[in-house]
């Protein structure tokens, strides 16, 4: 009894980023929290991801044969019946959108505590506090889990690190999941976003734009703007959602992570965490936003409060 | 006694046909009339009361002293006066005889059309066929050589190039009827010529013009003979012309002989400063043709074509694809159309309507005062009943009607420029007042206004005015909300406007805003009661010259000076900002637009919240050039807040940055005047604003970053990394952690606890018959850039939070509005548990289309805890026995993205998570789309009921105008009581909130040229290195 059970994801055969991040705060917290480290994974060929998934702290592997795609009521069944089994003190998933598409609902079947979109647990005294943000980002906000006997906890991504390779073994289990059947969600395909002229995942340079340029009548000025700075056009997703910018220049969680960028320039962007999942990692960050209070902020190396128009014209004067 | 004999060797055949033609000339004027007259009838009511009197006072001088017409273009209105006299002469003479012989001779016996009342009705008659007869020539010779571009009806603004086909044949209409009333003229003359050369009678009947002709004609050879046969045929064809225009008077540009004279009698003497309301039984706006009032009708049809309006129209001379002629030419052939049902936006582009400034410069030179604004935002109105507008304008709208202003600010900002103050700005609610300074959008949020609206404050402090401010109670005046035709949202803002003022004492009203002043003085009635509505400068001239403020140091500098639509040609006040430039010694240079026809800045009817059409050239910069032309101006002086950003703006962007400066009037008479910034006798108390706006920043920076620091070193922090600092404990070195003390559950007892569904009281609904789709709304709170926490520090102070309807619900919304359209049946409920407060978000759900509402009082669970959440939700869900329940993906405050998922979890429905599409026959299986990490979808069936999370992007959220707000008032809400809930639901609570870690972000400070230089230095390094 006791311990953490950490709920693997995947996708079209690989591991979600996140779950090797689950297993390194798993890792961290365990010797605090006692217990085993048990890590799940649910797919039609569970062993595939064992080595992946046996990283250094875990100390097990389950493997449930189920359907290869992700189905919130299979996932939710799996994990409840595992967690009848182990009597965990937390379970561990990431705050992704499959993780949004069951980890609530195993929380209400398990009782106790839910905290999603954590970035963090910590120790205060005798209290267990998880860590979230609150107010868009703007404020830190503790929730207790001391008191509940279980608490499901959904990661935000990068919160932690994942552990070098370890050697947990595999076991695999056959659970009922008949139960689930009447909620399953049938798997019907995949589509890729169509292949676009701009691809945010190799540019160098980025010049993104949010809301903050307030109109669509604006973005052929940034367009140009970036253009005559040389750098990449990207935006925000609402920018992307109003459609004045193709999909394709979306930063962030849906959209495109800038992975190869040295130089991201953020203009009226206020840092959700869904946009800073495709940029926080460059290691140069600009962002101008009149609000010092933006949680872009916490992630940028300069950071200026003033108008970006007025920003725009002084700097379309710096590159004539 | 000497007369002349009508229809003189005239047979009786003739006789007869004469008198059949002259009565079906008047039958067709009748006819036509009496048409024109009866569609009136068919159209509402003419809004503003017309004010009879008045207006046929104001319609006789109009006509009499030729004003409208003279104004801005003498030549044609000397043309139109000579034509306007001469034949009005010509017609009263005609009528004179027609009275004599047709009525009074046949009934009395009587005759008094001879002697020496003849003989000067004769020379009266050819003095004003002289008139007629110049008058049309001029007009002629203007038409044919003069070039004016207004004349050719070729829509230029639109980028045409040549006429319309009814353009064409409006020229030929031109053309005929100058032509023809030439013709009349001229043959009068000849008929008068060659009778007197034939009947010789004493004095040639006075008539020194038929006697010149005539010897002339002999001159040229015309015997007696020949001028008998002139006289019979010339005859006929004069009067057949006459008659033919008698005829054609109801039926082509004629009509403005009749028309004008009631268009002027009705016109409405502040048209444009006030707009008509909309009739509680009315359509909100124009979709037919009888939807416009009789009065809109009779204006259409005084149109002449001129162009007066269409010369100086802001939007057409930007090359907006707007001529308000054009418009009222196109309108008026579709109300002539007779069909009251037709669509006249099946005429006027949207584009055209939403290029409208509403400065009134058209309806100010309209010699027959036609008020072309009206009807654009009569037209307006309906395109916003609709959601048909700029996305930008509808933002913004939709900001207005959340927070009641158009910068998005919370409501308790709108005071905060009076912080700065070296005095208190009294509350003109909690104290009375003698003035209440109404200070508008602009001069409150605008950061180079709020300085303006400063130093008007300091100016009013040094002249002793005891003046108050409604602070956040006071919203956007609506007048540019009423011009963008949101006649709901006006209607709500006027009546808070006014219940604030209404809870205040004072004598009059100031403001520095042109655009509220109009609205306040010509629309706000009864909550000003009577009371004066002052612009600053009428305030500021009678100081400046009374003495209340002396000048003590004359500016002497050349300034122009540019009247703001609102101030000037709205409200006629031209005088007060010129009387205060002369009193601190300013020489004023006036544009060559100005006064009356001052050209507007461009930011009006709403125009500062749409974005330009492409290809025009910006009213205002067109003003900036016209004040560079004046040369060696040092000034150029606004008095209004959107003026002063237009023109700023302006000024850089169309290259005259070098040629003056664009400054407030105010800004002026604070240096006229030397107003020191700071009087000597405010110092202490500005010691202690100063100190306690210190302490404030010093405790926002200082105390978190101490709790930080005091959080760090008790060494507890396990894994607080945000990326991307990760939990950074070296391997090996961590000390060993010693296991938690507190025992989760009762001492080691692993228990599960199923949350279930709360049990709600039953409460009032309709028993279901169809669909039914459960939306789940919140009204989020949203954090400002200034905020601070509860001394308990579990959350931030309520008033810092501004609440709306959370945006991911927007699209959950429209999702089940747009199944429900698309399967024809079925009702939307939205839901929301919250508080009594959050009503205003379950509203705007209704308004937007959700049938009723549903709202869940949360006194057992936190607004934190989205399993609470989800088990109240369930419980409603269950009584209405829905068959799908939408979420937004998550909320803005908390971003849980859980509550559906937890939803499906209670009830055991299936489920999913961000979807961006839907489709479904309410029956069978739901197809759905979510939307992966990187944006790849992921198609899936779910069997019904089930709950979704909506994404946002799934679909554009519809506009809820303030009519659809209003009606949504009568909606059902029902308050459902939980009876209920479980233990396991609830219990999870807030420990603590904080600032989050300081930032690491280095922040360049300095202008937006210093920053644009740091950040260049640093893309140049990059791009280099
Ligand atoms: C499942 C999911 C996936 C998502 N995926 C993504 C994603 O991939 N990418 C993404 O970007 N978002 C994503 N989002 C949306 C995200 O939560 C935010 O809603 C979004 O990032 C906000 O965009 P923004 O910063 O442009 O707008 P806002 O949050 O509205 O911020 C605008 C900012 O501009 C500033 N500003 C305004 N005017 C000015 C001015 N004149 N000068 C300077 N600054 C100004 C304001 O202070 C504000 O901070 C996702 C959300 C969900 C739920």
């Amino acid at each position: 009894m006791g311990g953490i059970l950490v709920i693997a994801e995947h996708l079209r055969g690989t591991l979600g980023a996140q779950t090797g991040e689950a297993i390194g705060l798993a890792r961290d917290l365990k010797a605090r929290i006692g217990g085993p480290l048990v890590v799940t994974v649910i797919a039609g060929d569970p062993a595939r991801y064992h080595a992946d998934l046996a990283l250094e702290g875990v100390d097990e592997v389950l493997g449930v044969a189920a359907a290869e795609h992700f189905d919130p009521a299979v996932y939710e069944e799996a994990a409840f019946a595992l967690a009848l089994e182990l009597k965990p003190r937390l379970v561990l998933l990431g705050h992704s959108v499959n993780g949004m598409g069951f980890g609530p609902a195993l929380a209400v079947r398990l009782g106790g505590s839910l905290v999603s979109d954590a970035f963090g647990i910590e120790a205060d005294g005798g209290r267990l506090l998880a860590l979230r943000g609150g107010y868009g980002n703007k404020v830190l906000t503790k929730l207790d889990i001391s008191a509940a006997c279980v608490t499901t906890v959904m990661l935000r991504g990068g919160s932690a690190k994942p552990p070098s390779a370890g050697t947990a073994p595999l076991r695999l289990v056959s659970l009922d999941l008949q139960s689930a059947a009447a909620r399953t969600a049938e798997h019907k395909d995949y589509v890729d976003p169509p292949p676009a002229d701009v691809d945010i995942t190799k540019a160098e340079f980025i010049l993104s734009v949010g809301r903050g340029i307030q109109d669509e009548k604006n973005i052929e000025r940034f367009r140009a703007l970036a253009e005559r700075l040389g750098a990449t056009f990207g935006c925000s997703r609402p920018i992307a959602d109003s459609g004045w910018l193709p999909k394709a220049h979306q930063v962030g969680l849906s959209g495109k992570v800038a992975s190869n960028c040295k130089l991201y320039l953020a203009l009226g962007i206020s840092g959700a965490v869904q946009h800073l999942h495709g940029m926080k990692h460059v290691e140069t960050i600009v962002a101008v936003n009149t609000d010092r209070n933006a949680p872009i902020y916490n992630v940028a190396t300069y950071g200026a409060a003033i108008d970006l128009f007025a920003l725009a014209d002084a700097l379309e004067k710096e590159f004539n | 006694m000497q007369t002349r004999e009508l229809f003189s060797q005239f047979t009786p055949f003739a006789f007869g046909m004469f008198y059949l033609i002259a009565i079906a000339a008047m039958a067709a004027f009748v006819v036509g009339l009496a048409r024109h007259i009866l569609r009136y009838r068919r159209a509402r009511p003419a809004g503003v009361p017309v004010d009879w009197w008045a207006g046929l006072r104001r319609m006789v001088d109009d006509v009499v002293t030729h004003r409208t017409l003279g104004r801005r273009d003498p030549y044609a209105g000397t043309a139109h006066r000579l034509i306007f006299f001469g034949f009005a002469i010509l017609f009263v003479g005609t009528s004179t005889i027609t009275l004599e012989y047709d009525i009074v001779e046949p009934l009395t016996g009587l005759t008094f059309w001879k002697g020496w009342f003849y003989l000067g009705f004769s020379l009266a008659m050819d003095i004003a066929g002289v008139m007629l007869v110049v008058g049309l020539v001029m007009m002629i010779a203007r038409r044919a050589w003069f070039g004016l571009a207004k004349l050719d009806y070729v829509r230029r603004y639109r980028g045409d190039t040549a006429p319309l086909p009814r353009a064409t044949a409006w020229k030929i209409e031109d053309w005929v009827f100058l032509v023809t009333l030439l013709l009349i003229a001229l043959s009068g003359f000849l008929q008068e010529a060659v009778r007197l050369l034939i009947d010789r009678p004493p004095l040639s009947d006075l008539s020194p013009v038929g006697a010149a002709l005539g010897r002339l004609l002999s001159g040229l050879g015309l015997d007696a003979e020949g001028a008998a046969t002139v006289r019979g045929v010339n005859w006929w064809i004069h009067g057949i012309l006459a008659l033919s225009f008698v005829a054609g008077v109801a039926w082509t540009k004629g009509k403005h002989m009749v028309a004008a004279f009631g268009s002027l009698a009705v016109r409405d003497s502040r048209s444009v400063a006030r707009l008509p309301e909309v009739a509680e039984d009315e359509p909100a706006g124009v979709t037919r043709m009888d939807d416009f009032s009789w009065r809109d009708l009779l204006h259409l049809d005084a149109c002449t074509k001129c162009g007066r309006c269409h010369d100086v129209c802001p939007a057409r001379n930007s090359n907006y694809p707007l001529s308000p002629r054009d418009l009222i030419l196109d309108l008026r052939l579709l109300a002539q159309s007779g069909d009251g049902a037709a669509d006249p936006h099946g005429v006027i582009a949207p584009e055209t309507l939403w290029s409208c400034l509403s400065c009134g410069a058209c309806a100010e030179i309209c010699p027959v005062g036609i008020e072309q604004p009206v009807k654009i935002v009569k037209m307006r109105r309906a395109l916003v009943d609709k959601g048909e507008m700029d996305p930008t304008l509808r933002g913004v709208l939709e900001t207005v009607a959340n927070v009641g202003n158009s910068f998005g600010e919370p409501a308790r900002k709108r005071g905060a420029w009076t912080r700065e103050l070296e005095f208190p700005v009294k509350d003109a609610r909690k104290e009375p007042v003698e003035a209440l300074w109404f200070v508008g959008d602009f001069a409150s949020f605008d950061p180079r206004s709020q300085t303006i609206s400063r130093l008007v404050a300091r100016l009013f402090n040094a002249g002793s005015l005891d003046f108050g401010i409604l602070f956040d109670g006071e919203r956007t005046a609506g007048n540019d909300i009423r011009r963008v035709g949101e006649e709901g949202l006006f209607e709500s803002l006027s009546a808070h406007n006014g219940a604030q003022m209404a809870q205040a004492k004072f004598d009059w009203i100031v403001t520095t805003d042109p655009h509220s002043l109009n609205t306040l003085r010509n629309e706000y009635g009864k909550a000003v009661q009577g009371r004066k509505v002052l612009h600053y400068t009428n305030v500021l001239a009678d100081w400046l010259e009374s003495g209340r403020l002396k000048v003590t140091r004359p500016l002497n500098k050349r300034v122009t000076y540019h009247d703001p639509c609102h101030l000037g040609r709205l409200n006629k006040e031209y005088d007060a900002p010129r009387r205060v430039l002369r009193a601190i010694g300013c020489e004023l240079v006036e544009m060559p637009r100005s006064g009356d026809n001052s050209f507007c800045c461009g930011a009006g009817g709403g125009r500062i919240w749409t974005p330009d059409p492409p290809g025009v050239e910006k009213p205002s910069h067109s003003r900036m050039h016209e004040a560079a032309a004046l040369g060696n101006i040092d000034i150029f002086v606004t008095c209004c807040p959107k003026d002063l950003t237009m023109f700023e703006d302006a000024r850089k962007s169309s290259g005259h940055e070098a040629d003056f400066l664009v400054a407030d009037i105010a800004e002026l008479v604070a240096e006229a005047v030397e107003l020191r910034a700071i009087p000597a006798n405010y110092l202490p108390e500005l010691a202690n604003r100063i100190a306690e706006s210190l302490a404030e920043k010093v405790t926002a920076r200082v105390v978190p970053e101490l709790i930080q620091a005091l959080t760090a070193q008790s060494g507890r922090v396990l894994a607080a990394a945000p990326a991307p600092v990760p939990a950074a404990e070296p391997e090996g070195a961590t000390p060993k952690p010693v296991t938690l003390d507190a025992v989760p559950g009762e001492a080691g007892e692993w228990s599960v606890r199923t949350v279930t569904p709360a049990v709600l009281a039953d409460y009032e609904r309709p028993v279901k018959s169809g669909l039914r789709v459960l939306v789940a709304v919140k009204h989020v709170g949203k954090l400002g850039d200034e905020f601070r926490f509860r001394p308990d520090g579990l959350d931030v102070l309520p008033e810092d939070l501004d609440h709306q309807l959370n945006e991911f619900d927007e699209t959950a919304i429209e999702a089940a509005l747009q199944l429900v359209e698309r399967l024809g049946e079925g009702e939307v409920v939205a839901v929301t548990i919250g508080p009594e407060a959050a009503e205003p978000s379950l509203r705007k759900a209704l308004a937007k289309g959700a049938h009723r509402g549903v709202r869940v009082s949360p006194d057992a669970a936190s607004p934190a805890d989205p399993i609470a959440v989800a088990a109240l939700l369930a419980g409603v869900a269950l009584c209405e026995e829905a068959d799908l329940v939408l979420t937004g993906v998550q909320s803005s405050d908390f971003a849980n993205g859980a509550t559906a998922a937890a939803l499906g979890g209670i009830l055991g429905w299936s489920h999913a998570a961000v979807v961006v599409e839907m489709q479904w026959d309410g029956k069978g299986r739901l197809d759905i789309t979510r939307e992966l990490e990187g944006g790849v979808r992921h198609g899936q069936s779910l069997s019904a009921p089930a709950v979704l999370s909506i994404q946002s992007g799934a679909n554009v959220p519809r506009y809820a105008t303030m009519r659809m707000i209003k009606d949504a008032r009568s909606k059902p809400v029902a308050e459902a009581v939980v009876e209920e809930l479980g233990p396991e639901a609830t219990g999870r609570r807030v420990a603590a909130m904080d600032r989050p870690p300081v930032g690491q972000a280095a922040m360049l400070e300095g202008s937006a040229a210093e920053v644009a230089a740091r950040i260049a230095a640093i893309v140049r390094e990059k791009r280099g290195g």
